[in-house]
């Protein structure tokens, strides 16, 4: 465990918020986006937490019967495992005025609700502040035990 | 009679738990959207103060996490960041309490030497 550690955690948690946000932007950016036919399907981000059982030394001292009972490694924060496809099926809208209308004139547009995509955003950045926050506080530990030394 | 005395020695030792529960919180601050996710927590002051009424040295004492099995929401994370941000907060306060209780005792000790050498 080195002394940086929980700046470097809540460090990847803003790394982490910060993708889900641009996600959430291309989501909102791309509300009506047709493409021709095959509509943009909404995105979201997958995370996964780091550390804790994922490391050589978490497998082999579990696999050596060495259970402690609680965490195993210590922990490293969180990361984006990826970025996956929505399962939402486009909606279609009528209007025949459109080039890209079918016969009975719908069209295919994305499945995206503005204001679940808000509501996300707002999650999001309530997230990153208090990721800030608990880096501030682990700044202000650090600085007082700097005092320590003058 | 070694110069740091017991004391010392645990309020060194708390600081480093201390620092292994801000580690601990952050990690669940993170972690507050990651699915199926579990809390934890480290209890520095309980492992101390157990170790050494069973006369243990503070200096070897280990500080391990427990996990917190609980779900507070819909995808199985059991984050509440409003305690996480809480906790984060009154750990911060306890450190810096025992940064100074820790720096006042060694200014105690610095006092003694400068009257040695200057008188």
């Amino acid at each position: 465990m080195s002394f940086f550690d929980s700046i470097n955690i809540s460090a990847t948690g803003l790394t982490a918020e910060q993708t889900e946000m641009n996600v959430t932007a291309e989501n909102l950016a791309n509300a009506n986006s047709t493409n021709n036919g095959t509509p943009y399907t909404p995105q979201a981000v997958d995370l996964e937490s780091i550390g804790s059982g994922n490391t050589f030394q978490d497998e082999l001292s579990s696999a050596m019967g060495n259970t402690s009972g609680g965490v195993s490694g210590p922990p490293g924060g969180v990361q984006v495992q990826g970025i996956v496809s929505e399962n939402v099926p486009a909606q279609e809208v009528y209007d025949p005025g459109n080039p890209q209308a079918n016969k009975q004139g719908y069209v295919k547009e994305p499945n995206i609700q503005p204001v679940t995509e808000m509501t996300n955003m707002i999650q999001e950045s309530n997230s990153y502040q208090a990721d800030v926050t608990a880096m501030s506080t682990s700044k202000q530990m650090y600085s007082s035990t700097l005092e320590l030394l003058r | 009679m070694s110069l740091l005395d017991n004391t010392q020695m645990a309020l060194e030792s708390a600081m480093s738990g201390s620092m292994i529960e801000q580690s601990t919180l952050a990690n669940n601050l993170a972690n507050a959207d990651t699915p199926n996710f579990e809390p934890s927590n480290v209890n520095f002051q309980q492992t101390l103060a157990d170790a050494m009424s069973a006369g243990q040295s503070p200096t070897s004492v280990q500080y391990t996490a427990y996990t917190q099995p609980q779900v507070t929401s819909a995808n199985g994370n059991g984050v509440d960041p409003n305690v996480t941000d809480a906790q984060i907060a009154e750990n911060g306060l306890l450190y810096q309490d025992l940064v100074q209780v820790a720096a006042a005792r060694e200014g105690i000790l610095e006092t003694a030497m400068n009257t040695t050498t200057s008188g």
